[in-house]
């Protein structure tokens, strides 16, 4: 189901061709498909040294001594290096504005104790990763064991043992959001569902794991940092800052880069390292992370608890609804975000796309001993849809009321935008019952509930579940996209060029990690100028192409970057037709551009973009001085609030009532991101995030000890879905109408790890309703599964 | 994750293997599915590696009429399309379509599967299940082993640090056998929390012969006697395999650990032993049915 409501973008029935809202294929995949693209781990530069670091092997300790000599001494090993060897480098800290933020101090390379398993101690330079490798085993730690409380509530206690002394406490921050009279309105609610509700840790675990280049550059005192990062424009702010130089002398360049998921948003200690030794050393300096120190130091996702209770009246119309949260945070607050990121996004869009008048959100941020969490796909908006949809499904249950009567009930309708939620949150228009009717018709609803009733009816365990969320997109300079956080991210400068030769060259500052926005933007510069997708060259991931930026996370690049391409192509094409009008001596208003030339409408008269550009700048006798234009535009985008971005998400499911193993037997998403740039980005941005999403239902779960220690320490134990386990899914889009926005485009980058959990745990619940059992912890293992029937069966169960 | 270094020999041939392997910290690698991960890894940190993928007639899969005998350097793709073990052994192909996935199957060689000796392995619940003997080459010449003496503890195998699987044979079973294997793991080609392999004959309408391999509840794979002695002369139906069920669970005491409980293996076993059982009883010929 297709709903089209765009004009053209510029107003006019011309003829050219349109590129936004086709199926293109993607440019930069004859590059990455055959082995040419160029990424991190494949850049060799002359005299370039490699670094391996020595993390702690405990969860919290005091340092007592360090012996590196063994390490020295062996040969090809050309420094070990610690903190005091570099006083004057400061440590991370993620400043906010928030009330009562409590910052944690990060140094790159720990100085008096630990606070995680991971946290590099000493870094080896070496000729080689092997021989830096072989030094790491000669290096000698002693310890001081301190007392270690792994779990967030122990760490809240008031004799907890604490992480950062100077703070006095393990509570990071606590915020709350309260409208209305939530307690009154829940007391006097006729009926009330509750449970608590856990999501643990997980991985981003990109493809490609973290690797850094630093290329220094002693004739000019700079520094090049080739990274796998999203964000080079933060990473080059923030070592200006961290290395006293100014960001002329800093270039922070993100090459090809293998999937991020937030993973590869922040700043990190190792990226910090590479550069001071570089500039140290004189030498280019390389660090690749392996998978163990990817899945041990990258930031890690989601592990929240939530406590959570839903009003509702006998109608099945939502009263109230109250959600306490306790984030496990991790050691420390992550650069730029902050601790406040993650768990502060639960209590924001816990109360979902519905109409409720009466909310409570309270949240905590704990500071524990294990890896920071950060930024990953969804942010906090997976734990959010899961609590919420659970609830809803609840109520349903309670009432009896199909669970997609009581979504369409409540879930706030066309008439009723912009609407307020319970956070402070503001819904623009958006597609919230087209997506739930959409995906319905999609999957066959009512044939899909005959087919379980007879599944049923057979002994079987067959479920259907349903998510519906919405999540803010495009965030525009008015709402950080971090609680407090003190950087700009709500806008995006564009500027593109025509050269001397007709080529078009545009430059953004969002850093593609595998969105295809070299596709995509080319796609709108093409369609707005009147060239082909092909003949436009997307810069980005290059922090020395722009004044300003920041780089590519929370679902921004689409809304931002297509807003700021077509704002630019716009004032580049009056420029094109302002020369064209003189070249071709007809009015501004009778020109018309496509397909790379430039023409009188209705006519052939006309000239090439090479033509035309000849005529600006080398033919000198085309153009009087003062017709001449400079064939460059330059402008910025600010969505100011964000786009308002939802889904419904059908999971039905099948549960083998012997083994207690899980298949997806259909998986449909109907998605409302507005105009699409590209189905076929669209698409695979959907299914991409849907496997994470079944990752976070059914697989992916960091596990750690009562020491601290992470027990999933491998792919072998941390188990993310292979091809085999991720279903075919049907997507369908709607596409709402978003007016004052130049593309009509909304984020939709992480939409599909929203949804899928949510989806997934209501299918399963379904599946498992006659045996009474609802599911409250993801991901639902078969052992949990196990002991969930075990606990209603009883031994033996079914086999 | 960079291995730490070592000496490496490609060995010509069987002897000059043998010889290789007499140095200390010697280590032989075939596939390398399980011995290279644990390297980078510097779990294992092996002085010298015995390359033996270049000795001659280790990849060969040999009808010898009462057996097959199966090359150590066999891969475990090739014994999954192999027509012989198809005829005489169909359960061969059910259990290596759960061996990791296609890549590890193409390089991963059933020598290295056996010494490896992962208790959620199906090589070795393969062997126990068809009473197949391991080949094992020494200085002293050549000498067989069952697989319940074969596999001792988690990888931890009877093989002398100077000896070389060189080959599994596995006996024919008398005709109208039927098999079956099943498994459950986390994901595809993970290693089976729980796998089990059956086999039976039936004569007269009464299991005749019966027997029953599971894999990830011991310290390698174990055969359930007693379900075996107590099944054998009953009548050949699924309700006589569920009344014998508890026997299969009885003397098991499995580990519980990241991705299962001890439980949840039982419970596993029960049913995976059930399935595997009905299935080997609907091939096998002359069954009561």
């Amino acid at each position: 189901m297709t709903e089209r409501a765009f004009p053209s973008a510029s107003g006019l029935a011309e003829t050219r061709p349109k590129y936004v809202g086709k199926p293109v294929q993607r440019l930069e995949d004859p590059r990455l498909l055959t082995g040419a693209g160029r990424y991190a781990a494949d850049i060799r530069l002359d005299r370039m040294v490699h670094a391996a670091f020595a993390r702690s092997d405990q969860a919290h300790a005091r340092i007592v001594s360090i012996d590196t000599d063994a390490a020295r001494e062996l040969p090809g090993v050309i420094g070990v290096f610690m903190a005091q060897d570099f006083p004057d480098l400061p440590a991370i800290i993620a400043p906010s504005r928030m009330r009562d933020y409590r910052a944690t101090a990060c140094a790159p390379l720990a100085r008096d104790k630990v606070r995680y398993v991971g946290e590099p101690l000493a870094v080896v330079v070496a000729t080689d990763r092997y021989i830096a490798e072989d030094a790491l085993a000669l290096i000698a730690v002693e310890w001081e064991p301190l007392d270690v409380a792994a779990d967030p509530e122990t760490a809240l206690a008031g004799d907890a043992p604490l992480l950062h002394e100077e703070l006095g406490t393990n509570l990071l921050f606590e915020r709350v959001f309260e409208t209305g009279e939530p307690d009154a309105a829940m007391r006097d609610a006729p009926l009330r569902v509750s449970g608590r509700f856990r999501m643990h840790r997980k991985s981003p675990l990109a493809m490609e794991p973290r690797c850094y280049v630093a290329e220094p550059d002693r004739a000019r005192d700079a520094l090049t940092l080739y990274g796998s990062t999203q964000v080079p424009g933060i990473i080059r702010d923030a070592l200006t800052g961290l290395l006293g130089l100014p960001g002329s002398r800093i270039r922070v360049v993100a090459p090809d880069v293998g999937g991020g998921f937030g993973g590869k948003g922040s700043l990190y200690p190792e990226e910090i390292m590479v550069c001071v030794l570089a500039r140290r050393l004189g030498r280019p300096v390389k660090w690749t992370s392996d998978r163990l120190e990817d899945l041990t130091s990258t930031s890690q996702g989601f592990d929240e608890i939530i406590d959570a209770e839903l009003g509702f009246d006998t109608d099945g119309n939502l009263l109230a609804l109250t959600g306490t949260v306790v984030g496990d945070v991790g050691a420390y607050s992550i650069y730029p975000w902050t601790a406040a990121l993650e768990p502060v996004q639960v209590v924001s869009f816990l109360p979902g796309p519905y109409r409720i008048p009466h909310y409570r959100g309270a949240v905590r941020g704990v500071a524990t001993p294990k890896p920071p969490t950060g930024p990953y796909r969804g942010v906090g908006r997976p734990a959010a849809v899961f609590v919420i949809e659970r609830l809803i499904d609840m109520a349903a249950a309670k009432l009896g009321i199909d669970p997609a009567d009581m979504r369409r009930a409540n879930l706030v309708r066309a008439g009723e935008f912009p609407h307020r939620i319970g956070s402070g949150l503001v819904w623009d228009r958006s597609g919230f019952i087209e997506c739930l009717d959409a995906a319905c018709e999609t999957v066959g609803y009512n044939e899909l509930r005959t087919t379980q009733a007879e599944a049923r009816a057979a002994g079987r365990w067959f479920g259907i579940g349903i998510a519906s969320y919405a999540e803010l997109t495009g965030i525009g300079s008015r709402i950080s996209v971090a609680p407090g956080m003190p950087i700009n991210t709500g806008t995006e400068t564009a500027s593109v060029r025509i050269d001397s030769t007709g080529a078009v060259t545009a430059v953004f500052a969002v850093a593609s990690h595998g969105q295809s926005l070299e596709t995509t933007l080319a796609q709108i510069v093409a369609e707005e100028l009147g060239v082909r997708p092909q003949d436009v060259r997307i810069v980005h991931g290059d922090s020395a192409a722009t004044s300003h930026g920041t780089g590519t996370y929370a679902s921004r690049s689409a809304v931002l970057g297509g807003g700021a391409a077509i704002l630019t192509a716009r004032t580049l094409r009056d420029k094109v037709k302002r020369v064209a009008s003189h070249l071709l001596e007809a009015g501004v208003e009778d020109i018309e551009t496509g397909d790379g030339h430039v023409f009188v409408r209705g006519t052939d008269h006309g000239v090439s973009f090479a033509e035309l550009a000849h005529a600006v700048y080398s033919d000198m006798k085309a153009l009087p001085a003062d017709k001449r234009e400079i064939l460059e535009a330059m402008e910025t985008f600010d969505p100011v609030t964000g786009t308002t971005a939802s889904a419904t998400h059908i999971a039905a499911v099948e549960i083998d009532p012997g083994t207690l193993s899980v298949r997806i037997h259909r998986y449909v998403v109907a998605e409302d991101c507005g105009r699409l740039i590209n189905p076929l980005v669209v698409d695979g941005q959907v299914h991409g995030g849907v496997a994470q999403g079944i990752g976070a239902a059914l697989l992916e779960e960091l596990r750690f000890d009562e020491a601290g220690q992470l027990l999933t320490a491998s792919l072998a134990d941390y188990t993310v879905p292979s091809a085999v386990e991720v279903p075919s899914m049907e997507v369908t889009h709607v596409e709402t109408e978003l007016p004052g926005n130049p593309g009509g485009f909304r984020g939709m980058g992480e939409g599909g790890a929203i949804g899928a959990p949510a989806a997934i745990a209501n299918a399963i619940s379904d599946a498992l309703a006659p045996l009474g059992i609802e599911v409250s912890e993801l991901p639902v293992t078969p052992e949990r599964l196990f002991r969930l029937v075990q606990a209603v069966l009883g031994k033996g169960g079914r086999t | 994750m960079k291995p730490a270094a070592f000496e490496y020999v490609r060995a010509a041939s069987l002897a000059e293997a043998l010889a290789a392997l007499d140095h200390d910290d010697a280590k032989v690698i075939a596939g390398g599915q399980s011995l290279v991960p644990m390297m980078n890894f510097r779990l294992a940190q092996p002085a010298r590696l015995v390359d033996i993928n270049a000795i001659p007639d280790l990849n060969r899969i040999e009808d010898a009429g009462t057996h097959v005998v199966i090359g150590a350097l066999v891969r475990h793709a090739q014994a999954m399309c192999s027509d012989l073990l198809a005829a005489r052994f169909p359960v061969v192909a059910e259990a290596m379509a759960h061996v990791a996935h296609l890549a590890i199957r193409n390089r991963g060689s059933i020598g290295g599967s056996l010494a490896h000796a992962d208790p959620s392995a199906e090589w070795p619940l393969v062997v126990a299940l068809l009473d197949g003997e391991i080949v094992v080459a020494g200085p002293d010449g050549e000498r067989t082993a069952a697989a319940e003496d074969f596999f001792v503890a988690p990888l931890v195998t009877d093989l002398a640090e100077d000896e070389i699987v060189v080959a599994v044979r596995l006996p024919v079973p008398p005709a109208g056998c039927g098999m079956a294997f099943d498994e459950m793991s986390r994901r595809a080609g993970d290693f089976a929390i729980v796998s089990a392999g059956a086999l039976v004959r039936v004569e007269d309408g009464v299991f005749a012969q019966v027997r029953l391999a599971l894999g990830g509840v011991g310290d390698g794979p174990v055969r359930a006697r007693a379900f075996e002695d107590a099944l054998v002369g009953k009548p050949a139906t699924p309700q006589a395999i569920a009344g014998c069920l508890d026997f299969a669970v009885e003397d098991l005491e499995p580990e519980s650990d990241l991705h299962a409980s001890a439980e949840y293996r039982l419970h596993l076993v029960g049913v995976l032993s059930g399935r595997v059982l009905e299935r080997a009883l609907a091939r096998a010929s002359g069954s009561a049915s």
